[in-house]
């Protein structure tokens, strides 16, 4: 009786976990810079959607992680000036994620998209800035 | 008077009109009947009689009416039913046996169109939390406490960008004295290609 008890309260937990809401995210920190350098060809993009505001010569990936969220549990991405972004999932409704994202300066809460990206500042590192990139994986 | 010969083949005249005898047999008895009247008569007389017989029988099966005897005999007859199992079995391997060049190229058109098809619903599925087509900034903050300030943009392709921009007054003075690349452009120049985000 106590062995069918556990199990059904085993099965009961695993339900419960399968059912909790998630979300798959990229995640890039890059850095960009004013400065004369290169700019990786896949930040090329990027760099010409911020070229109306700052023209960034140099931008580099400096690291790229993707990671799944689960419901009201912080996930962090370690940013090299030791400072760190805490990404949270805050609801999936109607398929449509919200997400809470702290950097070292900003608060931002927005909603996914289809093939749509957040650039948001991240602090700034040297002689440039910090960013991180969020985006739907491929 | 009594004919020896004719006593001994008495018996074998019938099978032999009804043709039930050895060569053997039957070629003594012909023997016998080229030599006796009375026997080749008798034999006459077997074979008239069978043959009204024969007739007899033949007018007699004429008046009954054969059309629905064959329909009765099969309406009794019952096919023997097979398990289901067993029928799946004889059906598979007769379609194995008779059909296999339709069958075979039915399933490669089948792996053929899985071979596709998965790969172009993977890629036109909407992934978990992706569902809207505009992304949305709800809300972005800063502590009360801080000098920044957020700018949020959206870009002609619907991202968005989070600027952080810098409100103490001597902020693009001292960077640029400090050589490094002020952000005043941000709030001086407003950007040419996006527009102010939602928040």
């Amino acid at each position: 009786m106590t062995r069918l008890l556990s199990g059904a309260v085993a099965m009961f937990c695993l339900t419960a976990l399968a059912a909790e809401p998630s979300v798959t995210v990229q995640a890039e920190v890059v850095f960009a810079s004013t400065a004369p350098g290169t700019v990786e060809p896949a930040l090329a993009k990027t760099r010409d959607q911020m070229a109306g505001t700052k023209k960034y010569l140099t931008m580099k990936k400096l690291d790229s992680k993707k990671l799944e969220l689960v419901q009201n549990k912080v996930q962090t991405i370690a940013l090299p000036d030791s400072k760190r972004v805490e990404l949270t999932l805050q609801g999936l409704k109607e398929n449509v994620a919200t997400l809470k994202v702290k950097t070292p300066q900003v608060e931002t809460v927005y909603s996914l998209a289809r093939d749509k990206s957040l650039f948001t500042q991240a602090g700034s590192k040297d002689d440039g800035d910090l960013w991180l990139v969020l985006s739907q994986p491929k | 008077m009594k004919n020896p010969a004719r006593e001994k083949f008495l018996p074998m005249l019938s099978p032999y009109v009804d043709g039930e005898l050895s060569p053997e047999e039957r070629l003594l008895v012909e023997q016998h009947l080229a030599n006796s009247k009375e026997s080749t008569g008798q034999v006459a007389d077997f074979r008239a009689a069978d043959g009204l017989m024969r007739h007899a029988l033949e007018m007699q099966a004429d008046t009954i009416d054969w059309k629905a005897f064959a329909d009765d005999v099969m309406a009794k007859v019952t096919p023997a039913k097979l398990a289901v199992f067993e029928r799946v079995k004889i059906s598979l391997s007769e379609m194995f046996v008779y059909q296999r060049g339709p069958l075979m190229v039915g399933f490669a058109a089948a792996a053929l169109a899985v071979l596709i098809a998965v790969p172009v619903t993977m890629k036109f599925a909407t992934p978990d939390g992706y569902g809207a087509t505009k992304l949305q900034v709800q809300t972005a903050s800063v502590e009360d406490s801080s000098t920044f300030k957020p700018v949020v943009m959206v870009t002609d392709t619907g991202d968005a960008i989070i600027w952080v921009v810098d409100t103490t007054p001597d902020a693009g003075k001292k960077k640029k004295k400090d050589g490094e690349h002020s952000e005043e452009t941000l709030t001086q120049d407003p950007p040419a290609e996006g527009k102010q985000g939602e928040l």
